[in-house]
């Protein structure tokens, strides 16, 4: 049952979740004393 | 040039009417902010008053070749003589 | 080759700078992430011609190196660092014209800082217009340095600059002040306290208004050397300017003529309607009205023809793709989540035009001066109006560009209040929800849609307005500063840097708000196409069971397996959590998903139902089409009618719904409670206001 359709979307859920994971909730930590313009701030 | 007629009062920047110039005089140093000073508002320049805003506030001025407002109460600590 | 050639471009604002910076990197060139206007760091790398590459910095405006603003204090900090990577080894001064005068007092400063300075005097072009001649041999001979005659608009002198860049170590690096003139003693002492240091640049930072906090090590302790804003310093500082002045007066009459004669003025003629106390806000309302008319209108053709073309590539993927979960994947969660964001661009494009053109032409100061009386009675400024404009872009830079207000009340209320303004982000829920429930007529010559859209515009503006003054009652006043606003020159505004700024930052819309919706929307398919219950796996046995469905066509009942397995997925099981609160508002669960996912970006309200409304259809349908067509099955009536429209669009006019603002505004006042009080005050209001709406509607 494991085809590889499957492991594509469970690829892509997985990428998709670390990718908010890393953008909400592991940000403050890399935010130093970095210029805004730098990075994006957050924006978004 | 200068009118001496009126000077028993002394005018501000707050006194003049669009299109009147005037030479700015003394101010309190510590009152008028450096960037106004360094856009040209010094003791001996020319100031004219172009366009006002309703209730005189802010002045839309000529100072020194520069064109920039500032507000009515910063024109008030700004002492002239007007030029005819 | 070694190491590249740090430059950096420092000038007053308004004098092209940025025009300049585009015409040296071209599309070579980073900016930060954000959208908005020019407020921070904009990098580039520039060809010389003997084959080198030089490394172009883009400071921000400033008028001197004595900072009133945060802005200005990045200029004088980097200038102050040499320990840091990007001290320049060569300052381009960018200077206008027309202004030179002024422009010169930011050029000696540079110089007694002894760093090598090329003197840039843009807008050439005019000269013979404004009737004025320039003796530039005699200007390199007095100023120590070279001249570059250039027009950015023309396009003139940038050979030569390039080549003086190359050049640059032949540069003689002799000031043209020195301070100790001002007051020997004054200075004798403050060279004694330290006497390792180079005065200029002590005196500098002993002047400053703020403690300069990115310099080097050795000049922070200078910080401490006296109170700030003495009475003393601030003579001294007139002295200093007009030492420079003097400076500058003794060549500039010689090598800088005006005959005025010759200077055609239609620029006063310009302002004197412009400004007018009465037609001038006509003007300026009229000119809103249109942008707003124009954003709706223009983008209506791009947008539908978006809207269709992803339809079709989703029914293509089911078409012709092997079955399978990751097809569905494809063609219900990542073709309408990324058509989802694709179908803004047109919008968001022309709001950056409009709003670049706005700057580049002048006229931006011109609505400053014009409704500085006006906001001032609500505890702002009419320096708040350029924050306030921005944020129809994006809350983010609007609140940075709030930098240049002075005074600390004025702009701590900008900051607090930019968020009610309707940004890029609500556009899309605004756009889908008013084309659900408003009729598509016209109104006395206007179309009703466009009309809904200028009046949730005026809706934010007003209660930003409206929370000012409230706040301004509230917050006490720390220091007084005044309002000085330069009126620059109106210029016609350059293709080339518009194009760019809409370029910029429609890429950068696309790119950062796309991840996040492209992720959300991979997310939120997979709880959509998930559930662990019974209910959700024997769903097709489940509803041809139920005796009310006997009677339905196959198609009708394929569409009610797949509504029917919808609400018992995660996401219908989460969904239908959140209900009981959102009910009283006129939502149902699926509306209450969006919500949610809403507070990682507004934006995604639009991808989160086009996900939802996509999982299990195959027909081709536009997302549009599938909205207007569901039936609320509480109250049996269409889901998106006018109260339920009426009440979104109210609870998105007035929630704080972006985690990013949240974020800025920490960094920006320095305190969480701000940013708390935010969004407990903002979502709580939006929630009241949603609620009374949708109970007196219905």
């Amino acid at each position: 049952m494991w085809s590889l359709q499957h492991i594509l979307v469970y690829l892509a859920v997985a990428a998709a979740v670390a990718y908010l994971v890393k953008k909400y909730f592991l940000k403050p930590k890399s935010k130093k004393e970095r210029t805004c313009g730098m990075d994006d701030c957050g924006c978004h | 040039m200068i009118d001496l007629t009126i000077s028993t009062i002394q005018e501000t920047i707050n006194s003049l009417r669009p299109g009147e110039k005037g030479i700015i005089g003394n101010f309190a140093v510590e009152k008028i902010p450096l960037k106004l000073q360094e856009m040209g508002c010094l003791p001996g320049n020319e100031v004219q008053l172009i366009q006002l805003a309703p209730f005189r506030d802010p002045l839309f001025l000529n100072i020194n070749g520069n064109n920039l407002a500032i507000r009515r109460e910063t024109a008030d600590l700004i002492e002239i003589t007007k030029v005819l | 080759m070694g190491k590249q050639l740090k430059v950096s471009l420092i000038g007053n604002p308004n004098t092209g700078k940025t025009s300049l910076f585009n015409l040296l990197t071209g599309l070579n060139q980073q900016v930060g992430n954000y959208p908005g206007i020019t407020v921070e760091k904009k990098e580039g790398t520039c060809r010389l011609p003997g084959g080198g590459k030089a490394h172009i910095l883009d400071l921000p405006g400033t008028y001197s190196l004595n900072a009133s603003s945060a802005d200005e204090q990045l200029v004088v900090e980097s200038l102050l660092r040499k320990e840091q990577p990007d001290f320049p080894d060569l300052a381009v001064v960018v200077a206008d014209v027309e202004n030179l005068k002024r422009n010169l007092i930011l050029f000696t400063q540079i110089k007694d800082l002894k760093i090598p300075a090329i003197l840039v005097i843009n807008m050439a072009d005019q000269m013979e217009r404004r009737g004025i001649s320039l003796d530039v041999e005699l200007l390199e001979k007095k100023l120590n340095t070279r001249v570059v005659l250039m027009s950015a608009r023309k396009k003139t002198g940038i050979d030569e600059l390039k080549k003086q860049i190359e050049d640059y170590q032949q540069l003689p690096v002799s000031p043209c002040l020195s301070v100790s003139e001002l007051d020997a003693t004054y200075f004798e002492r403050l060279q004694k306290a330290f006497p390792e240091e180079d005065l200029y640049r002590l005196w500098l930072c002993v002047s400053q208004d703020v403690a300069l906090k990115k310099i080097d090590e050795s000049l922070l302790k200078a910080n401490e050397y006296s109170e700030r804003n003495t009475p003393e310093i601030k003579r001294l500082q007139q002295k200093e300017t007009i030492a420079r002045y003097l400076y500058i007066n003794r060549f500039l009459n010689n090598a800088y003529q005006v005959d005025r004669t010759k200077a055609t003025d239609w620029r006063s003629v310009l302002d004197r309607i412009l400004t007018h106390r009465i037609g001038g806000y006509a003007i300026f309302f009229l000119i809103m009205l249109l942008m707003f008319q124009a954003i709706y209108n223009w983008s209506s053709i791009p947008m539908d023809f978006i809207d269709q073309s992803f339809a079709h590539l989703s029914e293509w993927t089911n078409n012709h793709l092997p079955e399978g979960p990751f097809t569905s994947l494809l063609a219900e969660g990542i073709l309408p989540g990324i058509g989802g964001v694709v179908i803004f661009v047109p919008q968001i494009a022309f709001l950056f035009l409009f709003i670049s053109l706005l700057e580049e032409s002048g006229y931006m100061s011109r609505i400053v001066f014009l409704m500085d009386r006006l906001m001032r009675r609500f505890g702002l400024s009419g320096k708040s109006v350029v924050p306030l404009i921005s944020g129809t872009a994006c809350a983010i830079p609007a609140v940075m560009a709030t930098r240049n207000i002075e005074n600390w009340k004025e702009r701590m209320i900008t900051i607090l209040v930019t968020p009610f303004i309707t940004c890029s982000a609500r556009l899309p829920v605004y756009l889908i929800i008013i084309a659900l429930v408003i009729p598509d007529q016209t109104f006395v010559g206007f179309n009703l849609q466009g009309l809904t859209l200028m009046g949730l515009y005026v809706l934010g503006f007003g209660m930003a307005v409206l929370s000012a003054f409230v706040l301004d009652k509230i917050i006490k006043n720390k220091a007084h500063t005044t309002f000085v606003v330069e009126m620059p020159a109106y210029k016609v505004p350059m293709a080339k840097n518009v194009l760019y700024t809409v370029l910029e930052k429609t890429k950068s819309f696309v790119l950062v708000a796309g991840k996040i919706i492209l992720a959300i929307s991979i997310v939120l398919w997979f709880l959509a196409s998930n559930g662990y219950s019974d209910d959700f796996y024997q769903a097709e046995e489940i509803v041809r069971a139920q005796p009310e469905n006997t009677m339905l066509s196959e198609q009708e009942m394929q569409t009610a397996v797949a509504s029917y397995q919808l609400q018992h997925s995660y996401i219908g099981i989460i969904g239908h959590a959140i209900e009981p609160v959102i009910r009283p508002l006129g939502y149902d669960w699926k509306i209450g998903i969006a919500l949610v996912t809403s507070f990682a970006a507004r934006e995604v309200f639009v991808g989160t139902l086009a996900t939802i409304y996509s999982v299990g259809s195959e027909e081709e349908e536009t997302i549009k089409e599938r909205m207007s067509s569901d039936v609320n099955i509480r109250t049996g009536k269409k889901l998106f009618d006018f109260p339920t429209g009426i009440s979104l669009l109210l609870f998105y006019a007035f929630a704080l719904q972006c985690m990013s603002t949240l974020a800025i505004v920490k960094k920006e006042t320095n305190s969480w409670k701000w940013p708390f009080i935010q969004l407990v005050l903002m979502s709580g209001f939006a929630y009241l206001v949603a609620l009374g709406a949708y109970q007196v509607l219905t």
